[in-house]
Protein backbone atom coordinates (compact mmCIF):
# COMPACT_ATOMS: atom_id res chain seq x y z
CA UNK A 1 0.00 0.00 0.00
CA UNK A 2 2.93 2.20 1.32
CA UNK A 3 4.55 1.85 -2.15
CA UNK A 4 1.61 2.34 -4.18
CA UNK A 5 1.07 5.77 -3.31
CA UNK A 6 4.67 6.80 -3.53
CA UNK A 7 4.24 5.70 -7.27
CA UNK A 8 1.46 7.55 -7.19
CA UNK A 9 2.38 10.91 -5.95
CA UNK A 10 6.38 10.51 -7.65
CA UNK A 11 4.79 11.68 -11.33
CA UNK A 12 3.45 14.63 -8.94
CA UNK A 13 7.17 15.81 -8.05
CA UNK A 14 8.99 14.64 -10.85
CA UNK A 15 6.31 16.29 -13.79
CA UNK A 16 7.14 19.94 -12.73
CA UNK A 17 10.20 19.21 -11.88
CA UNK A 18 10.63 18.22 -15.46
CA UNK A 19 8.32 20.75 -16.94
CA UNK A 20 11.07 23.29 -15.08
CA UNK A 21 13.98 21.67 -16.55
CA UNK A 22 12.67 22.04 -19.85
CA UNK A 23 11.91 25.55 -19.87
CA UNK A 24 15.47 26.59 -18.62
CA UNK A 25 16.85 24.51 -20.74
CA UNK A 26 14.36 26.04 -23.87
CA UNK A 27 15.34 29.18 -22.52
CA UNK A 28 19.00 28.83 -22.25
CA UNK A 29 20.18 30.41 -25.65
CA UNK A 30 18.29 33.85 -24.59
CA UNK A 31 19.04 34.05 -20.95
CA UNK A 32 21.65 37.05 -20.43
CA UNK A 33 21.33 40.59 -18.97
CA UNK A 34 20.77 41.85 -22.40
CA UNK A 35 17.33 40.02 -22.15
CA UNK A 36 16.39 42.21 -19.60
CA UNK A 37 18.21 45.64 -19.59
CA UNK A 38 18.92 45.24 -23.28
CA UNK A 39 18.21 47.64 -26.34
CA UNK A 40 14.32 47.23 -26.91
CA UNK A 41 15.35 48.08 -30.43
CA UNK A 42 15.55 44.74 -31.49
CA UNK A 43 12.51 43.74 -33.63
CA UNK A 44 11.57 39.43 -32.91
CA UNK A 45 8.46 38.39 -35.42
CA UNK A 46 6.06 40.21 -37.35
CA UNK A 47 4.10 41.55 -34.45
CA UNK A 48 7.69 43.62 -33.71
CA UNK A 49 7.73 42.85 -29.98
CA UNK A 50 10.97 44.27 -28.00
CA UNK A 51 13.18 41.91 -27.12
CA UNK A 52 14.06 43.47 -23.44
CA UNK A 53 12.03 42.70 -20.99
CA UNK A 54 12.50 45.10 -19.08
CA UNK A 55 9.58 47.41 -19.70
CA UNK A 56 7.22 43.97 -19.79
CA UNK A 57 8.74 43.20 -15.69
CA UNK A 58 7.97 47.25 -14.34
CA UNK A 59 4.36 46.97 -15.82
CA UNK A 60 3.58 43.26 -14.52
CA UNK A 61 5.32 44.55 -11.00
CA UNK A 62 3.30 47.87 -11.55
CA UNK A 63 -0.17 46.75 -12.55
CA UNK A 64 0.83 43.79 -9.77
CA UNK A 65 1.37 46.07 -6.27
CA UNK A 66 -1.73 48.57 -7.74
CA UNK A 67 -4.16 45.16 -7.24
CA UNK A 68 -2.96 44.44 -4.00
CA UNK A 69 -2.97 48.24 -3.12
CA UNK A 70 -6.56 48.05 -4.09
CA UNK A 71 -7.64 44.73 -2.46
CA UNK A 72 -6.00 45.14 0.76
CA UNK A 73 -8.31 47.75 2.32
CA UNK A 74 -11.16 45.77 0.69
CA UNK A 75 -9.68 42.76 2.08
CA UNK A 76 -8.82 43.84 5.86
CA UNK A 77 -12.23 45.48 5.82
CA UNK A 78 -13.82 42.27 5.30
CA UNK A 79 -11.60 40.12 7.45
CA UNK A 80 -12.57 42.96 10.52
CA UNK A 81 -16.28 42.85 9.64
CA UNK A 82 -15.60 38.70 9.64
CA UNK A 83 -14.03 39.49 13.08
CA UNK A 84 -16.13 41.60 14.89
CA UNK A 85 -19.69 42.26 13.89
CA UNK A 86 -20.60 38.86 11.51
CA UNK A 87 -23.46 36.67 13.36
CA UNK A 88 -22.43 33.27 13.21
CA UNK A 89 -24.76 32.77 9.75
CA UNK A 90 -23.10 35.75 7.97
CA UNK A 91 -19.69 34.32 8.70
CA UNK A 92 -21.04 31.20 6.85
CA UNK A 93 -22.59 33.22 3.92
CA UNK A 94 -19.16 35.28 3.80
CA UNK A 95 -16.89 32.07 3.61
CA UNK A 96 -19.09 30.29 1.35
CA UNK A 97 -18.86 34.04 -0.80
CA UNK A 98 -14.84 33.64 -1.12
CA UNK A 99 -14.71 30.50 -1.63
CA UNK A 100 -17.79 30.36 -4.76
CA UNK A 101 -15.39 33.69 -6.29
CA UNK A 102 -12.02 31.78 -5.72
CA UNK A 103 -13.55 29.24 -8.24
CA UNK A 104 -14.85 31.58 -10.92
CA UNK A 105 -12.66 31.20 -13.92
CA UNK A 106 -9.98 34.31 -14.56
CA UNK A 107 -11.34 35.07 -17.96
CA UNK A 108 -15.10 35.61 -16.96
CA UNK A 109 -13.24 38.51 -15.20
CA UNK A 110 -11.69 39.60 -17.77
CA UNK A 111 -14.53 39.30 -19.86
CA UNK A 112 -16.43 41.66 -16.94
CA UNK A 113 -13.53 44.22 -17.04
CA UNK A 114 -13.94 44.15 -20.94
CA UNK A 115 -17.75 45.22 -20.85
CA UNK A 116 -18.08 47.47 -17.87
CA UNK A 117 -14.74 48.93 -17.55
CA UNK A 118 -13.26 49.32 -20.79
CA UNK A 119 -16.20 49.95 -22.46
CA UNK A 120 -19.01 50.96 -20.42
CA UNK A 121 -16.80 53.11 -18.14
CA UNK A 122 -14.95 54.18 -21.12
CA UNK A 123 -11.25 53.73 -19.44
CA UNK A 124 -10.00 51.95 -22.59
CA UNK A 125 -7.32 49.17 -22.34
CA UNK A 126 -5.51 50.78 -19.28
CA UNK A 127 -3.63 50.29 -16.05
CA UNK A 128 -6.55 51.16 -14.67
CA UNK A 129 -8.78 48.22 -15.58
CA UNK A 130 -6.16 45.75 -15.40
CA UNK A 131 -5.11 46.70 -11.74
CA UNK A 132 -9.36 46.54 -10.54
CA UNK A 133 -9.82 43.00 -12.22
CA UNK A 134 -6.65 41.48 -10.91
CA UNK A 135 -7.22 43.08 -7.61
CA UNK A 136 -10.66 41.54 -7.84
CA UNK A 137 -9.43 38.15 -8.90
CA UNK A 138 -6.92 38.40 -5.67
CA UNK A 139 -9.61 39.38 -3.31
CA UNK A 140 -11.14 35.97 -2.37
CA UNK A 141 -7.66 34.89 -1.88
CA UNK A 142 -6.40 37.73 -0.09
CA UNK A 143 -10.00 38.24 2.30
CA UNK A 144 -9.48 34.37 3.17
CA UNK A 145 -6.08 34.72 4.37
CA UNK A 146 -6.59 37.68 6.22
CA UNK A 147 -9.72 36.08 8.03
CA UNK A 148 -7.52 32.86 8.92
CA UNK A 149 -4.72 35.66 10.29
CA UNK A 150 -7.09 36.85 12.57
CA UNK A 151 -8.70 33.45 13.59
CA UNK A 152 -5.33 32.35 14.40
CA UNK A 153 -5.30 34.61 17.82
CA UNK A 154 -6.73 33.18 20.71
CA UNK A 155 -9.89 34.07 21.45
CA UNK A 156 -9.14 34.63 25.06
CA UNK A 157 -6.39 37.32 24.18
CA UNK A 158 -9.06 39.29 22.42
CA UNK A 159 -11.65 39.09 24.95
CA UNK A 160 -9.12 39.60 27.81
CA UNK A 161 -8.04 43.11 25.66
CA UNK A 162 -11.36 44.03 25.54
CA UNK A 163 -11.82 43.62 29.14
CA UNK A 164 -9.32 46.00 29.69
CA UNK A 165 -11.28 48.76 28.25
CA UNK A 166 -9.20 48.60 25.16
CA UNK A 167 -11.51 50.17 22.03
CA UNK A 168 -11.59 47.71 19.05
CA UNK A 169 -9.05 49.78 17.00
CA UNK A 170 -6.74 49.62 20.28
CA UNK A 171 -7.31 45.60 20.00
CA UNK A 172 -6.48 45.41 16.01
CA UNK A 173 -3.33 47.34 16.54
CA UNK A 174 -1.88 46.35 20.00
CA UNK A 175 -3.18 42.60 20.17
CA UNK A 176 -3.96 41.61 16.32
CA UNK A 177 -1.34 43.51 14.18
CA UNK A 178 1.59 42.09 15.98
CA UNK A 179 0.57 38.71 16.05
CA UNK A 180 -1.15 38.69 12.70
CA UNK A 181 1.53 40.22 11.05
CA UNK A 182 3.64 37.42 9.18
CA UNK A 183 0.37 35.65 8.19
CA UNK A 184 -0.97 38.67 6.50
CA UNK A 185 2.33 39.26 4.63
CA UNK A 186 2.29 35.84 3.47
CA UNK A 187 -1.66 35.96 2.27
CA UNK A 188 -0.40 39.54 0.37
CA UNK A 189 2.69 37.61 -1.04
CA UNK A 190 0.52 34.70 -2.16
CA UNK A 191 -1.85 37.10 -3.76
CA UNK A 192 0.95 38.71 -5.43
CA UNK A 193 2.13 35.56 -6.88
CA UNK A 194 -1.41 35.43 -8.31
CA UNK A 195 -1.91 38.17 -9.92
CA UNK A 196 1.78 38.04 -11.35
CA UNK A 197 0.66 34.90 -12.76
CA UNK A 198 -2.83 35.63 -14.26
CA UNK A 199 -2.61 36.50 -18.02
CA UNK A 200 -6.58 35.53 -19.63
CA UNK A 201 -7.86 38.76 -17.76
CA UNK A 202 -5.50 41.18 -18.53
CA UNK A 203 -4.88 40.27 -22.27
CA UNK A 204 -8.09 42.75 -22.96
CA UNK A 205 -8.45 45.06 -20.43
CA UNK A 206 -5.01 46.64 -19.43
CA UNK A 207 -1.96 45.13 -22.13
CA UNK A 208 -0.66 45.97 -25.85
CA UNK A 209 1.53 44.28 -27.94
CA UNK A 210 4.03 46.96 -27.70
CA UNK A 211 5.17 50.77 -28.24
CA UNK A 212 5.04 51.46 -24.57
CA UNK A 213 7.79 51.08 -21.97
CA UNK A 214 6.32 52.46 -19.09
CA UNK A 215 2.75 54.23 -19.27
CA UNK A 216 2.11 57.73 -19.43
CA UNK A 217 -1.57 57.50 -16.42
CA UNK A 218 -3.51 55.02 -15.02
CA UNK A 219 -5.81 55.00 -18.27
CA UNK A 220 -2.85 53.94 -20.35
CA UNK A 221 -2.12 50.66 -21.84
CA UNK A 222 0.89 48.98 -19.86
CA UNK A 223 3.18 45.69 -21.37
CA UNK A 224 3.36 42.69 -18.92
CA UNK A 225 5.45 39.96 -19.42
CA UNK A 226 2.54 37.31 -18.99
CA UNK A 227 1.00 38.83 -22.20
CA UNK A 228 4.25 39.37 -23.62
CA UNK A 229 5.11 35.30 -23.59
CA UNK A 230 1.64 34.50 -25.29
CA UNK A 231 2.65 37.35 -28.44
CA UNK A 232 6.16 35.87 -28.51
CA UNK A 233 4.48 31.92 -28.68
CA UNK A 234 2.55 33.60 -31.42
CA UNK A 235 5.13 33.29 -33.27
CA UNK A 236 6.02 29.74 -33.85
CA UNK A 237 8.10 30.16 -36.74
CA UNK A 238 11.17 32.74 -35.02
CA UNK A 239 13.34 30.62 -33.43
CA UNK A 240 14.19 33.51 -31.75
CA UNK A 241 10.84 34.84 -30.46
CA UNK A 242 10.13 31.22 -29.27
CA UNK A 243 13.43 30.87 -26.99
CA UNK A 244 12.46 34.43 -25.71
CA UNK A 245 9.40 33.42 -24.39
CA UNK A 246 10.53 30.42 -23.13
CA UNK A 247 13.66 32.89 -21.24
CA UNK A 248 10.23 35.23 -20.08
CA UNK A 249 8.69 32.55 -18.79
CA UNK A 250 11.87 31.83 -16.48
CA UNK A 251 11.92 35.61 -15.44
CA UNK A 252 7.68 35.39 -14.87
CA UNK A 253 8.86 32.04 -12.69
CA UNK A 254 11.35 33.06 -11.19
CA UNK A 255 9.26 36.56 -9.98
CA UNK A 256 6.60 34.05 -8.50
CA UNK A 257 8.90 31.77 -7.25
CA UNK A 258 10.33 34.68 -4.86
CA UNK A 259 6.67 36.19 -3.45
CA UNK A 260 6.06 32.15 -2.56
CA UNK A 261 9.49 31.52 -1.24
CA UNK A 262 9.59 34.12 0.88
CA UNK A 263 5.71 33.59 1.63
CA UNK A 264 7.08 30.40 2.71
CA UNK A 265 9.85 31.80 4.55
CA UNK A 266 7.42 33.42 6.54
CA UNK A 267 5.34 30.82 7.80
CA UNK A 268 8.09 30.04 10.00
CA UNK A 269 6.70 33.61 12.08
CA UNK A 270 3.53 32.28 12.36
CA UNK A 271 4.89 29.42 13.95
CA UNK A 272 6.92 30.85 16.43
CA UNK A 273 4.32 33.45 17.43
CA UNK B 1 -20.27 17.14 51.44
CA UNK B 2 -19.37 16.66 55.63
CA UNK B 3 -21.68 19.37 57.47
CA UNK B 4 -18.90 19.53 60.17
CA UNK B 5 -16.57 20.36 58.28
CA UNK B 6 -18.33 23.31 56.74
CA UNK B 7 -18.86 24.70 60.08
CA UNK B 8 -15.50 24.95 60.38
CA UNK B 9 -14.62 27.31 57.57
CA UNK B 10 -18.18 29.02 57.14
CA UNK B 11 -17.87 32.74 58.91
CA UNK B 12 -20.36 34.68 59.88
CA UNK B 13 -20.61 36.97 57.55
CA UNK B 14 -18.74 40.14 57.48
CA UNK B 15 -20.03 43.45 58.08
CA UNK B 16 -18.57 45.23 54.91
CA UNK B 17 -22.00 42.68 53.51
CA UNK B 18 -24.32 45.65 54.96
CA UNK B 19 -22.41 48.46 53.51
CA UNK B 20 -24.54 50.47 50.71
CA UNK B 21 -24.81 48.69 47.26
CA UNK B 22 -22.05 49.32 44.65
CA UNK B 23 -23.77 47.00 41.65
CA UNK B 24 -27.66 46.40 40.96
CA UNK B 25 -28.57 43.75 38.92
CA UNK B 26 -32.32 43.54 38.22
CA UNK B 27 -34.50 41.83 35.97
CA UNK B 28 -31.46 40.58 33.79
CA UNK B 29 -32.44 38.05 30.90
CA UNK B 30 -30.57 37.06 27.96
CA UNK B 31 -31.92 34.78 24.87
CA UNK B 32 -29.46 33.12 22.32
CA UNK B 33 -31.58 31.88 19.75
CA UNK B 34 -34.51 29.84 21.41
CA UNK B 35 -32.33 29.17 24.63
CA UNK B 36 -32.61 31.70 27.47
CA UNK B 37 -29.45 32.06 29.25
CA UNK B 38 -30.13 34.21 32.13
CA UNK B 39 -33.88 34.80 32.62
CA UNK B 40 -34.74 37.26 35.52
CA UNK B 41 -31.73 37.51 37.62
CA UNK B 42 -31.69 39.91 40.08
CA UNK B 43 -29.10 40.56 42.72
CA UNK B 44 -26.94 43.44 44.60
CA UNK B 45 -23.26 43.65 45.25
CA UNK B 46 -21.85 45.44 48.86
CA UNK B 47 -19.80 48.09 47.88
CA UNK B 48 -16.48 45.94 49.24
CA UNK B 49 -16.70 42.45 50.12
CA UNK B 50 -16.17 38.37 48.04
CA UNK B 51 -19.67 37.09 46.83
CA UNK B 52 -19.19 33.24 45.48
CA UNK B 53 -21.26 32.47 42.29
CA UNK B 54 -22.04 28.68 42.41
CA UNK B 55 -23.80 26.72 40.17
CA UNK B 56 -23.96 23.59 37.70
CA UNK B 57 -22.27 24.06 34.47
CA UNK B 58 -24.50 25.95 31.88
CA UNK B 59 -26.28 27.38 34.23
CA UNK B 60 -25.15 30.81 33.14
CA UNK B 61 -22.59 32.35 35.41
CA UNK B 62 -20.01 32.92 32.88
CA UNK B 63 -22.97 34.69 30.79
CA UNK B 64 -23.85 36.91 34.05
CA UNK B 65 -20.18 38.04 33.70
CA UNK B 66 -20.03 38.97 30.27
CA UNK B 67 -23.15 40.92 30.82
CA UNK B 68 -22.13 42.47 33.45
CA UNK B 69 -18.88 44.47 31.78
CA UNK B 70 -21.04 44.13 28.28
CA UNK B 71 -18.92 41.65 26.34
CA UNK B 72 -22.24 40.64 25.71
CA UNK B 73 -25.17 43.49 25.03
CA UNK B 74 -27.82 41.19 23.80
CA UNK B 75 -29.36 41.14 27.48
CA UNK B 76 -32.67 42.68 28.55
CA UNK B 77 -33.08 44.22 32.19
CA UNK B 78 -30.75 47.10 34.11
CA UNK B 79 -27.96 46.69 35.81
CA UNK B 80 -26.19 49.52 37.42
CA UNK B 81 -22.66 50.57 38.75
CA UNK B 82 -22.92 53.16 41.38
CA UNK B 83 -25.98 54.09 40.88
CA UNK B 84 -25.25 54.71 36.98
CA UNK B 85 -26.95 52.38 34.31
CA UNK B 86 -24.13 50.92 32.45
CA UNK B 87 -25.63 51.39 28.85
CA UNK B 88 -25.70 54.99 29.79
CA UNK B 89 -22.65 54.83 31.01
CA UNK B 90 -20.39 57.80 30.18
CA UNK B 91 -18.01 57.51 27.81
CA UNK B 92 -19.32 53.84 26.59
CA UNK B 93 -18.48 50.37 26.92
CA UNK B 94 -14.65 50.92 26.46
CA UNK B 95 -14.54 53.14 29.96
CA UNK B 96 -16.83 51.44 31.58
CA UNK B 97 -14.49 47.91 31.43
CA UNK B 98 -11.96 49.68 32.90
CA UNK B 99 -14.14 50.08 35.78
CA UNK B 100 -15.32 46.48 35.82
CA UNK B 101 -12.57 44.00 35.30
CA UNK B 102 -12.93 40.88 34.24
CA UNK B 103 -10.36 38.03 35.11
CA UNK B 104 -11.02 34.83 32.69
CA UNK B 105 -10.73 31.78 33.81
CA UNK B 106 -8.27 30.46 31.35
CA UNK B 107 -5.25 33.18 31.53
CA UNK B 108 -4.18 35.14 28.61
CA UNK B 109 -1.37 37.13 28.14
CA UNK B 110 0.06 38.94 25.21
CA UNK B 111 3.42 38.62 23.49
CA UNK B 112 5.03 41.00 25.47
CA UNK B 113 7.33 41.25 28.54
CA UNK B 114 5.63 41.35 32.12
CA UNK B 115 5.87 44.47 32.91
CA UNK B 116 4.17 45.50 29.95
CA UNK B 117 1.19 43.08 30.20
CA UNK B 118 0.86 44.62 33.53
CA UNK B 119 0.25 48.11 32.13
CA UNK B 120 -1.22 46.87 29.10
CA UNK B 121 -4.63 48.41 30.04
CA UNK B 122 -3.27 52.06 30.65
CA UNK B 123 -3.72 54.42 27.66
CA UNK B 124 -0.61 55.95 25.95
CA UNK B 125 -0.05 59.07 28.50
CA UNK B 126 -0.63 56.84 31.48
CA UNK B 127 1.72 54.63 30.49
CA UNK B 128 4.60 57.50 29.62
CA UNK B 129 4.60 58.09 33.47
CA UNK B 130 6.65 56.66 36.08
CA UNK B 131 4.74 53.46 36.82
CA UNK B 132 7.49 51.31 38.33
CA UNK B 133 5.13 51.96 41.80
CA UNK B 134 2.55 50.82 40.48
CA UNK B 135 3.41 48.25 38.76
CA UNK B 136 5.13 46.75 42.11
CA UNK B 137 1.76 47.66 44.21
CA UNK B 138 -0.20 45.69 41.25
CA UNK B 139 2.10 42.79 41.38
CA UNK B 140 1.98 42.82 44.97
CA UNK B 141 -1.46 42.14 45.29
CA UNK B 142 -2.23 39.70 42.99
CA UNK B 143 1.00 37.93 45.52
CA UNK B 144 3.21 37.68 42.53
CA UNK B 145 6.10 40.67 42.92
CA UNK B 146 8.59 38.30 45.04
CA UNK B 147 8.59 35.68 41.75
CA UNK B 148 8.86 38.08 38.96
CA UNK B 149 10.74 41.58 40.75
CA UNK B 150 14.19 40.82 39.13
CA UNK B 151 12.76 39.75 35.47
CA UNK B 152 10.25 42.30 34.51
CA UNK B 153 11.29 42.67 30.86
CA UNK B 154 10.90 38.44 30.38
CA UNK B 155 8.41 37.37 28.08
CA UNK B 156 5.39 36.81 30.22
CA UNK B 157 4.80 33.48 28.56
CA UNK B 158 7.70 32.42 30.28
CA UNK B 159 5.51 32.06 33.48
CA UNK B 160 3.89 29.04 34.61
CA UNK B 161 -0.16 29.13 34.03
CA UNK B 162 -0.44 29.83 38.05
CA UNK B 163 1.67 32.87 38.06
CA UNK B 164 0.08 33.87 34.47
CA UNK B 165 -3.36 33.96 36.48
CA UNK B 166 -1.76 36.37 38.59
CA UNK B 167 -0.36 38.30 36.04
CA UNK B 168 -4.09 38.80 34.50
CA UNK B 169 -5.10 39.82 38.31
CA UNK B 170 -2.50 42.28 38.40
CA UNK B 171 -3.32 43.54 34.96
CA UNK B 172 -6.90 43.91 35.64
CA UNK B 173 -5.92 45.84 39.00
CA UNK B 174 -3.49 48.30 37.31
CA UNK B 175 -7.00 49.48 36.08
CA UNK B 176 -7.71 50.43 39.91
CA UNK B 177 -11.28 49.27 39.16
CA UNK B 178 -14.52 49.65 41.08
CA UNK B 179 -15.65 45.74 40.36
CA UNK B 180 -13.82 42.47 39.72
CA UNK B 181 -15.05 39.96 38.21
CA UNK B 182 -13.72 36.57 38.15
CA UNK B 183 -15.10 33.48 35.83
CA UNK B 184 -13.61 30.71 38.02
CA UNK B 185 -9.84 32.43 38.35
CA UNK B 186 -7.91 28.99 40.02
CA UNK B 187 -9.88 26.24 37.35
CA UNK B 188 -7.01 24.06 36.76
CA UNK B 189 -4.04 25.81 38.89
CA UNK B 190 -1.81 24.63 41.40
CA UNK B 191 -2.94 24.45 45.04
CA UNK B 192 -0.08 26.68 45.63
CA UNK B 193 -0.89 29.33 43.09
CA UNK B 194 -4.88 28.85 44.29
CA UNK B 195 -4.15 29.99 47.94
CA UNK B 196 -2.10 33.15 46.72
CA UNK B 197 -4.66 33.80 44.66
CA UNK B 198 -7.31 33.28 47.19
CA UNK B 199 -5.18 35.28 49.27
CA UNK B 200 -5.06 38.27 47.70
CA UNK B 201 -9.07 38.12 46.83
CA UNK B 202 -9.37 38.54 50.93
CA UNK B 203 -7.37 41.94 51.03
CA UNK B 204 -8.93 43.26 47.85
CA UNK B 205 -12.47 42.45 48.72
CA UNK B 206 -11.85 45.38 51.80
CA UNK B 207 -12.07 47.53 49.28
CA UNK B 208 -13.66 46.62 46.42
CA UNK B 209 -16.80 44.24 45.77
CA UNK B 210 -15.56 40.69 43.75
CA UNK B 211 -18.03 38.49 42.28
CA UNK B 212 -16.14 35.26 42.12
CA UNK B 213 -18.04 32.13 39.90
CA UNK B 214 -16.59 29.07 41.04
CA UNK B 215 -17.45 25.65 40.71
CA UNK B 216 -15.26 24.40 43.67
CA UNK B 217 -17.96 24.57 46.76
CA UNK B 218 -14.31 24.39 49.23
CA UNK B 219 -13.35 27.71 47.55
CA UNK B 220 -16.38 29.07 47.83
CA UNK B 221 -16.19 28.69 51.68
CA UNK B 222 -12.71 29.20 51.85
CA UNK B 223 -13.48 32.62 50.11
CA UNK B 224 -16.64 33.59 52.64
CA UNK B 225 -18.34 36.32 52.12
CA UNK B 226 -22.13 35.66 50.62
CA UNK B 227 -23.19 32.84 47.97
CA UNK B 228 -25.24 33.25 45.06
CA UNK B 229 -26.66 29.91 43.47
CA UNK B 230 -27.48 29.58 40.30
CA UNK B 231 -29.36 27.04 37.88
CA UNK B 232 -30.36 27.30 34.58
CA UNK B 233 -30.20 30.94 34.22
CA UNK B 234 -32.04 32.33 37.79
CA UNK B 235 -30.96 32.93 40.94
CA UNK B 236 -32.35 30.27 43.11
CA UNK B 237 -30.82 30.99 46.29
CA UNK B 238 -28.72 33.90 47.65
CA UNK B 239 -27.34 33.90 51.67
CA UNK B 240 -24.22 33.90 53.79
CA UNK B 241 -21.70 31.89 53.28
CA UNK B 242 -22.54 30.15 56.36
CA UNK B 243 -26.38 29.86 55.60
CA UNK B 244 -26.48 28.51 52.55
CA UNK B 245 -23.88 25.78 53.18
CA UNK B 246 -25.30 25.04 56.16
CA UNK B 247 -29.03 25.43 56.34
CA UNK B 248 -29.95 25.73 52.47
CA UNK B 249 -33.63 26.43 52.10
CA UNK B 250 -34.56 25.58 48.63
CA UNK B 251 -34.55 22.04 47.83
CA UNK B 252 -32.04 23.08 44.73
CA UNK B 253 -29.66 23.77 46.85
CA UNK B 254 -29.45 21.19 49.07
CA UNK B 255 -29.37 18.35 45.72
CA UNK B 256 -26.44 20.97 44.56
CA UNK B 257 -24.59 21.15 47.42
CA UNK B 258 -24.89 17.46 48.30
CA UNK B 259 -25.00 15.85 45.01
CA UNK B 260 -23.34 18.54 42.53
CA UNK B 261 -26.45 18.67 40.35
CA UNK B 262 -29.43 20.41 40.17
CA UNK B 263 -32.69 20.15 38.59
CA UNK B 264 -34.85 23.03 38.67
CA UNK B 265 -36.93 22.78 34.94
Amino acid sequence: MKYMLVLLAIPALLLPAACLIYIVYQALPALDVDLIFGSDAVVIGVNSVGQALWSQISGSLLMMSLACLLAMPMAASIALFHAFWASHKQKKLLTSILQVLQGIPPIVYGLCGLVVLVHLLHWGISLAAGAVILSIIILPLLASNTIHALERIPLEQTESALSLGLSKVSVITRVWMPQAWPSFLTGLLLSMARALSETAPILFTATVFSGITWPDSIFSPVTSLQTHIFYLAQEGSNEQAIHTAWASAVVLLTLVLIFSLTALYLRRYERIS
Amino acid sequence: MNTAKQNSRCSIPQTSTLNQTMVNVENLSLQMGDKHILQHVSFDLPAADITSLIGPSGAGKSSLLRCMNMLNTDWTGHIQVQHTDIRHWHGGADILRKHIGLIAQKPAVFPVSIADNVLFGLSRSQQKENTSALLQHCLQQSALWDEVKDRLDQPANTLSIGQQQRLCLARALALKPSVLLLDEPTASLDPRSKQLIELSLHELAQNIPILCVTHDLDQAQRLQGNILFMCDGKIIETADCDSLFNHPQKLETREFLRWSVCDCD
